[in-house]
Formats: C-alpha cells, structure tokens, sequence
C-alpha cells in the first residue's frame, strides 16, 4: 500500500469511527463516562498525593530534640542546662528558646493574641531545641532517657517522628496509587475491549463480508482502533476536566482553612504536560482495549 | 488462469463435497458449473476463492497455490475476484451507494474515484437512480444485481457467482446472465454456478457437470 492510500485508509476509518461515536450518543456517553471515572480517581488521587508531598517537603524533617523545662525552672537554670547538654556525645547545636521568646512567636504564627492577651501569666516554659549528632533511633532514645532524667526537664519531644511518618505515609500512599493506578488502567482496557465487543457482535456481517472481498485483518480492525482512543481521548479530557473542576471548587477552601492556621497553601493542578500525558494514556489504553477485543475476535473467525 | 488438480473437500462433518477435480479455466474464459443441489457447485467456487481450503490436492490461481496463501496474501488475492454469493450477503445498515463502495473502501480508493466507479457500477446493472436506497428495499432480482455491482467496482479479472439467477423470474435471469457476457466479452475470467438450463444455454459458454461432488466427463 502506497503512502497516499495508507493515508485515505486512515482518514476512511477515522470517518468511520467518528461516524459511530456520534450514531450512539447514549452509549458512547455512558462508556465515556465509565472510563472517565475510572482515569478521574488515579489522576485525582495523584494530584491529591503530589500537593500532600509538596506541603509535607515545606517541614522541617531535620532531626529536633525538643527538651521543655518546668514552669519553676529559671533562665539561669535553663542556660545551666544548656552548658551541661553541650558536654554530651550526640548533641551537635543547641538553641535556647526562652519562655518569653516563645509566647511572641506564638502570637505571630498562630494568630491567638487576644486570647494569648487575656492570660495573667505566661504558660509556656523555656525551651532546649537539640540539633543531634547521630539520628540513630537507639542513640536518639538513650539521649532523650538521660536527658529526660535531669533536674528541671518536665519532657522531651522528638519532633521530627511525626514528619518522618508522614513521608513514610507519603511513600506508602505513592505504592497504593500506582497499585490502583495500574489497576484502573487495566479497568479501562477491559471497559472499552467490551465496548468493542459489543460493537464487533452489531458489525459481524460487515466483518464477514468486509474479509470476504479482500479485508485484511487490518483493515477490519483499524476503525474499531480509532473508535478505542476517540472514546480515551473523550474520556481522558473528561477526567482531567473533572479534577481541574475539583481543584477550582474546593481550592479556595484548602486555602482559607490552611491561612486559618497560619500557613499558606494552595491546591495545585496538573501541569499541560501531565494533562497531555493522562490524555494521551487514555488514549493508549482505549486503543490497547480495542486491539485485544478485535485480536480476540478475528484469532477465532475463519480468514 | 484457475487450476484444479486432484482437488478434494471433506468438511469437518465428515460429508465429502468434492472428490479429485481435476479441470482449468482458462484467463478470459466463461465457464458454468452446473449439477443438481448438493453435487459441490459452491463448494468448488469457494475453493477457487480461497474460502474455503482444499483438503486434497491443489486450487492454483493466476499460478499461486490457494491452499498456502497466508490469510493477507488471501486477502489481496480476493481484491482480484469479484465475488456474487448466492445469498448476496448485502449489509442493510448502509444504502446501496456504501455497498457497493465497499470494495474500494478496502482498496483504500480516494473519494473521488470511488464515486465516479460505484455510479458507473450501478449504470452498469441499472440501478444508478437507487444509490439512496436500503438494499432491503429492493426487490430480490435488484439485489442481485447490486451485488453484481459490487462485485464489478473494483474491476476485477475474475468473477465467480454461485447462483446468480437463481429465484429470479426469468427476465430477471436473462438480463443478469448477459450482464456476466458482457463483462466476460471485456476479458473477465468468468466462473458461475447454476442448475437453471434455460440460463446454461443462453450463457453459450464451456460446462462443467458436477455429480456427486466429481466431475461428469
């Protein structure tokens, strides 16, 4: 086949697949539908996962030994301790927080200055934030035992435990949703492979005499292989319209109630290249789906 | 050229349809292949168009063996057959325009060209004021020949038809078999199946008596 009949060809079955996308609107909606949902979750969950990843890389995951002194401990005794925790193995900085210095920065950031206002005294104690040497979790927990022993100390917090949780989950979070990713994307292949099926049972008889006066298996298939990725290519802007949709709707919300806590944090959409990408892969799999249905189908009728 | 050389067909039912044919037609030539129901007519015509394999012997055509052609290499063999089936397998989801543009959809033919052919196609068998229509309104003798059409658009250089005058009334009949002189007049190998006498001898051409799926000397 010569390169301008390889391209009518190609134009021909286009025209054909567009023509049967439009002759069953109810159908093709509702398997637009279908598959949409099915590449909405994976992508909206992904958008979810990289804005949870790119607020979580905004702490601070260094290693913090936080020591809090009683309310009765002095700032000379606070600086004594200081001196004293200097001498130890596994203490590489220290940084005083007084009591004073504490309430200011909580009134700054947390914006609770009049009820901060209304107290008679100061509630909170002087602080040692401990930048340690070895973040060895049996170096760590002996430090924090013998510094949790000493007079004057009411606790101590590890405060990076939490944030170092939270990129554990993070990572937990990216396996589940390549798992579910996989697993949808394989949902989309099987939607539109039944699509095609039942497409392939209404057109039997043009198959069948389509292969009779000189169709190949390739000219059979190449329409219901358009079909496959329009049907994607609509479901994956479907989908990549829908998680836009969301983050528009409850964006300024995030906002607000992230700005209520004295953080400022805005939901973030797929960038073009990872729209194009979805879309595109939408497409791929719509087209692999109708492969596998057409490959199925003519592996069992006669040539 | 088609040649037939100890040319057996057993389906997988176990029934013998043809037994050692052994015959050639030759390019150009008008052949009728005449027997009661059940003496191997189509089955011999199938062969010839590598829809169905021979179980013995060969089916050779234009020199290549039928029997091992790849399924692509069958498909652009039958572009080169016009094929009239008995029960003219026409596809009534589309109007007679698109069935007869089928083949030429399948040769990847632009636009154009297959306008200009399926018109001339259905001037040719007289239904060029129904390219609108659904085949399923046509009556049974327009059906034959908009499948005759179909099988003449894409200028083929041979033509098989099994049963191509058969149900119709005879001035039905006699139209189609001189629509099959005319294109064998033009050079087209052609190979046709029928009991109908009346339309043997209006064909005037060579014959070929099948009995029992063998060939009656």
């Amino acid at each position: 086949m010569g390169a301008g009949a390889w391209f009518t060809a190609h134009v021909h079955a286009a025209e054909r697949a567009f023509r049967r996308l439009l002759s069953q609107p109810a159908g093709t909606l509702l398997s637009v539908l279908v598959i949409g949902i099915a590449i909405t979750l994976p992508l909206g969950l992904y958008t979810l996962f990289t804005n949870i990843t790119a607020a979580a890389s905004r702490v601070n995951t260094d290693p913090n030994v936080n020591v809090y002194l009683t309310l009765n401990a002095s700032e000379a005794e606070a600086r004594n301790l200081e001196k004293t925790l200097r001498s130890r193995a596994n203490v590489g900085s220290i940084r005083f927080i007084s009591r004073e210095s504490a309430l200011a920065e909580m009134k700054r950031i947390a914006n609770l200055a009049d009820l901060l206002a209304s107290l008679e005294t100061n509630p909170l104690p002087h602080a040692l934030s401990i930048r340690p040497i070895s973040v060895d979790p049996a170096a760590l927990a002996q430090l924090r035992q013998e510094i949790s022993a000493m007079p004057k100390v009411e606790y101590v917090v590890m405060d990076f435990e939490w944030a170092q949780k939270l990129k554990r989950f993070a990572s937990f979070a990216e396996r589940l949703m390549i798992l579910l990713g996989m697993i949808l994307a394989l949902a989309v292949v099987f939607v539109t492979g039944n699509t095609i099926r039942l497409q392939i049972l209404t057109q039997r008889d043009e198959i069948e005499v389509s292969r009779l006066i000189g169709a190949t298996r390739r000219f059979i298939r190449r329409p219901f292989l358009y079909f496959g990725a329009l049907q994607g290519l609509l479901a994956g802007l479907l989908a990549v319209a829908a998680v836009l949709g969301f983050i528009a709707w409850a964006g300024t919300e995030v906002a607000a109630l992230t700005l209520s806590y004295g953080s400022e944090f805005a939901l973030q959409a797929p960038s073009l290249t990872q729209a194009i990408g979805v879309t595109l892969a939408a497409m791929a799999m719509g087209w692999l789906g109708a492969f596998l249905s057409v490959w199925l189908y003519l592996r069992r009728s006669k040539p | 050229m088609i040649a037939f050389s100890n040319t057996a067909k057993r389906y997988p039912s176990g029934f013998e349809a043809l037994k050692g044919i052994s015959c050639t037609i030759e390019k150009g030539e008008m052949v009728a292949i005449s027997g009661r129901s059940g003496a191997g007519k189509s089955t011999l015509l199938k062969l010839a168009a590598g829809i169905e394999r021979a179980s013995q012997g060969s089916v050779m055509v234009n020199g290549q063996n039928v029997s091992q052609l790849k399924e692509a290499g069958l498909a652009v063999m039958r572009r080169n057959f016009g094929l009239v089936f008995q029960d003219h397998k026409l596809l009534f989801d589309r109007n007679v325009f698109e069935n007869v543009a089928l083949p030429l959809s399948i040769a990847a033919f632009p636009h154009a060209e297959t306008g200009k052919r399926v018109r001339a196609a259905l001037d040719k068998v007289g239904l060029l004021n129904r390219e609108r229509s659904n085949p399923v309104t046509l009556s049974g003798g327009e059906q034959q020949r908009l499948c005759i059409a179909r099988a003449i658009v894409n200028r083929p250089s041979i033509l098989v038809a099994d049963e191509p005058t058969g149900n119709l009334d005879r001035e039905y009949a006699e139209t189609i078999i001189d629509l099959f002189k005319s294109f064998n007049q033009v050079g087209v190998t052609v190979l046709l199946s029928t009991h109908d006498e009346g339309g043997l001898a209006r064909l005037n051409c060579r014959r070929l008596l099948l009995d029992g799926g063998k060939l009656v000397p």
